[in-house]
């Protein structure tokens, strides 16, 4: 989620902490919250996009969530007021001109609904405007930017319709939470037609039954605030998580609210963001509050959870007392009662990922920080450990092909045929789970054979430990094909030992990446006195060559009285494009200038 | 002198599981190893990942047609389960240690650093006391070992897996005059760990009262490209003599 610093601010009376020299702002709150709660994909002009992890989708969705974080991590006090997740049902005390029905309370376990009459829609503040678009988003009228500004907030998405499109049947407004018809249409707010089905969630007018929006994802065009609207109803409601993901997927519609609901949030947030969305809405656009409706089918339950001190220590591996433990929820606002050595906290409400002992030893290490966490070795193990049969056959068999010359390769799983078939495999080929993999080898050596001067090589013999599925069982086999493209294949016999071989592995340091490009192979035959090494051939060939040169060997050898006769076969190559002859003929006529010079003979 | 038959290459992930073992093997881990074709309930459920989770959603894992319940492991962890219950069933209590290498898959399109087939090594220590701190100290060791004494840095950041709880990202910095230049005194992201959520220890049999462990996993593929500057992953499943040939 994107957290801008100007916005986080009015969570704070208390300065933002400022960047070091030359960083911008924001970066003092991304290493806060890196190192303590999440991980920052980027910062830009003093704007984070914070990556909240799952866990935390129930309230870190929202500018409040991520500055209760910022507070408990910075020791830096919110304002009053700017914490507290308290029930809203204490404001609602008017009559209700608005009924609302929900057919399924397993997917809408509330639902409130407001009506607010009077208001004057029209363009929204800068502040607003400029807030809205560090979000992304364009602004639309006064109304809708307010419902968004405060799901951005608070983290409960709204939504405000026209009432005007609504049914009125004496004096009564009525909406149906409800499950959508298969094949009924809908046109969106985005002006595109949406084909829904039985097991979508939509908000329907009650009296008319047109649908007016889906529920949690997308509110309707029929019923949009316009800039003739003069009364709205909104709506803040709590939807089941699954089902709106279910539904944004079928439709490919994710929205901002579909976002936070699909990560569940707390009933008890739809009456504070109702509250706050009306609150911001008057004093954007003025209008008086005509009504409301609540419907509140499982009230969120109060929640303790106990840790001891002895086991925060024992998990950690580090020696905390009892007061850096109460420090740590005093400063994320947990209330916490102790009593000998258990720390007992009554979880707020948002914070719906707090469930077990262990989800408090992880606040407790997250915010004193796991550098505070030394590393201390294993102590030695008590018994020593079982040598895995199959492994050891794998690595005597591995060892046995290499030491005879072969190369080990490892190739895809995936094939054309076999008995085992991927119901959903993305890019659509070799769907089949393979039975064998001697094609791939051939295939490998076959294409080792076009490279193998510069690979320097007589002949290419290929081998792979791996994984097929045949005749019911998945079994590991080693396959090979040898020089003279003969395969061979048998099964790993597990194999018990006492202990390892441990044989040596790569001896490589570095890998060099190697040209896409053709390569171009010459040979140079040469008598040389015979004092000459052909090391210091080599080097004269090397030196006159250039970087083209990518491989050069001897070839042969043999005296003649005083004289020896050296061939060697170059290969040339470029990284970036494709060598023609003469780009060859000019390496060699370099070549054979120098060896003139040193009165060697060209043969 | 050359001898008259040339030796031949070793897989660069080969030679990293060679050597992790050797390493692990000292540290009293023993190899321990799974089915590639993994029912759900092993790689998903009993690692406490819920049913609606979005990772159990089509794009990401393969699915069998015509085998409903079974999956291509997304990941080596659900060893951990089969291991514990294997060891339960005998009536062997903790002490448990164990490192798991292997093939995992996610279902995505492949480019230079995407694999839909791809390495990855497990580890899993289990005991009355066995804490974060250890398992600082265990990846500490095991990097100083790999990156052959160089001196190293292990570092946690928080993060999130439905398996563990504290979870952690692992960052490692290589520093000091021995360390390969181009990787010294960098931070650099190895591989998600934490301590093993007291629901998969009850789901695997063992008793979260009595036992906790340190869980972790890390992309060998990865390491592979950093340990020897390899550009392309795809290299890994090329098997282009060109690539491992330098091995």
């Amino acid at each position: 989620m994107k957290i801008s610093r100007e916005w986080l601010q009015t969570f704070f009376e208390k300065s933002l902490p400022a960047g070091r020299q030359g960083l911008p702002d924001a970066e003092a709150l991304a290493n806060a919250l890196t190192f303590h709660a999440f991980e920052i994909e980027s910062v830009e002009n003093d704007v984070l996009d914070v990556k909240v992890t799952p866990n935390r989708g129930h309230d870190c969705l929202s500018y409040r969530g991520i500055a209760k974080e910022i507070s408990a991590i910075l020791d830096i006090p919110l304002i009053s007021g700017a914490t507290t997740l308290r029930d809203a049902n204490e404001a609602f005390s008017m009559e209700m001109p608005i009924k609302v029905q929900i057919q399924r309370t397993d997917l809408c376990n509330r639902y409130i609904a407001w009506s607010i009459q009077g208001v004057k829609v029209g363009p929204s503040p800068k502040w607003l405007v400029d807030r809205l678009l560090t979000m992304g988003q364009h602004s639309i009228n006064n109304v809708v930017d307010a419902t968004n500004y405060t799901m951005f907030n608070l983290g409960q998405p709204l939504h405000a319709f026209d009432a005007s499109k609504l049914k009125n049947v004496s004096g009564m407004f009525s909406i149906s939470v409800r499950v959508a018809k298969t094949g009924e249409s809908f046109s969106g707010l985005d002006k595109k037609q949406y084909i829904l089905a039985d097991t979508m969630l939509v908000i329907a007018d009650g009296h008319s039954d047109a649908v007016l929006g889906v529920a949690g994802i997308k509110g309707g065009e029929a019923s949009g605030i316009s800039n003739e609207t003069t009364d709205i109803i909104i709506e803040s409601a709590n939807f089941d998580g699954v089902s709106v993901r279910k539904t944004a997927a079928a439709l490919k519609l994710r929205t901002d609210a579909s976002q936070r609901f699909e990560q569940v949030i707390s009933p008890e947030l739809a009456g504070e963001g109702i509250r706050a969305a009306a609150k911001l809405i008057r004093e954007l656009a003025g209008g008086e509050l005509a009504g409301f409706a609540d419907q509140y089918a499982a009230l969120q339950e109060a929640k303790t959870v106990s840790v001891s001190l002895e086991k925060i220590n024992a998990v950690l591996g580090v020696s905390l007392q009892r007061e850096n433990i109460e420090t740590v929820f005093k400063r994320l606002q947990f209330p916490c009662t102790c009593q000998g050595d258990t720390v007992t906290i009554e979880v707020p409400n948002e914070r719906l990922d707090i469930v077990c002992a262990e989800d408090l030893i992880e606040e407790v290490g997250r915010i004193i920080g796991y550098d505070s966490i030394a590393a201390i070795p294993l102590p030695k193990s008590e018994k020593t450990p079982h040598v895995n049969p199959n492994f050891f056959a794998e690595e005597k068999m591995r060892e046995e092909m290499i030491e005879k010359g072969y190369s080990e390769v490892i190739t895809s799983v995936f094939s054309e045929r076999g008995e085992r078939v991927v119901l959903n495999k993305v890019d659509g080929v070799k769907p089949f789970l393979r039975d064998s993999f001697m094609e791939n080898l051939s295939e490998s050596r076959m294409k080792a054979l076009q490279y193998k001067d510069l690979l320097g090589l007589k002949d290419a013999k290929v081998f792979e430990i791996g994984t097929v599925w045949r005749s019911g069982k998945e079994e590991v086999v080693v396959a090979s094909v040898d020089a003279k493209g003969t395969s061979a294949e048998e099964i790993i016999t597990p194999i018990e030992a006492k202990k390892y071989a441990n044989y040596a592995p790569s001896s490589s340091e570095q890998y060099q990446s190697f040209s896409k490009y053709p390569y171009i192979v010459r040979d140079i035959a040469l008598w040389v006195p015979s004092k000459t090494s052909d090391a210091e051939v080599l080097e004269v060939i090397r030196h006159n060559a250039g970087e083209l040169l990518v491989r050069s060997e001897k070839f042969d050898e043999f005296k003649k009285g005083d004289k020896t006769s050296f061939a060697f076969r170059l290969i040339f190559q470029s990284f970036d494009r494709t060598l023609f002859d003469g780009d060859a003929n000019e390496r060699m006529e370099s070549i054979y200038m120098a060896v003139k010079e040193l009165r060697w003979e060209v043969r | 002198m050359e001898s008259n038959r040339e030796r031949g290459h070793i897989h660069p992930i080969s030679s990293l599981i060679r050597e992790a073992n050797a390493i692990f093997f000292e540290m009293g881990f023993e190899l321990a190893e799974g089915p590639l074709l993994e029912d759900e309930w092993h790689n998903f459920d009993a690692l406490n990942v819920p049913k609606d989770h979005p990772a159990r959603d089509m794009q990401d894992t393969f699915f069998m047609k015509a085998e409903p319940g079974m999956v291509l492991r997304t990941h080596t962890s659900p060893v951990q389960i089969r291991y514990m219950q294997e060891q339960v069933k005998k009536g062997i209590e903790p002490p448990y240690r164990i490192i798991v290498p292997g093939k995992v898959f996610r279902n995505e399109a492949t480019d230079m650093t995407h694999e839909a087939e791809f390495f990855q090594i497990e580890g899993l220590a289990v005991a009355p006391d066995v804490s974060m701190a250890h398992l600082k100290g265990t990846l500490e060791q095991f990097f100083e070992k790999l990156f052959k004494g160089t001196s190293v840095e292990i570092r946690f950041r928080p993060s999130f897996f439905p398996f563990t709880e504290p979870s952690v990202e692992v960052d490692m910095r290589l520093v000091g005059e021995k360390a390969p230049e181009k990787l010294r005194d960098r931070w650099i992201e190895m591989m998600g760990a934490g301590m093993v959520h007291p629901s998969v220890l009850k789901n695997a049999g063992v008793d979260p009262e009595k036992y906790q462990g340190f869980a972790f996993g890390m992309g060998l593929d990865r390491l592979a490209m950093l340990r020897w500057g390899i550009d392309d992953v795809r290299l890994m499943h090329s098997a282009d003599l060109r690539f491992i040939n330098q091995f």
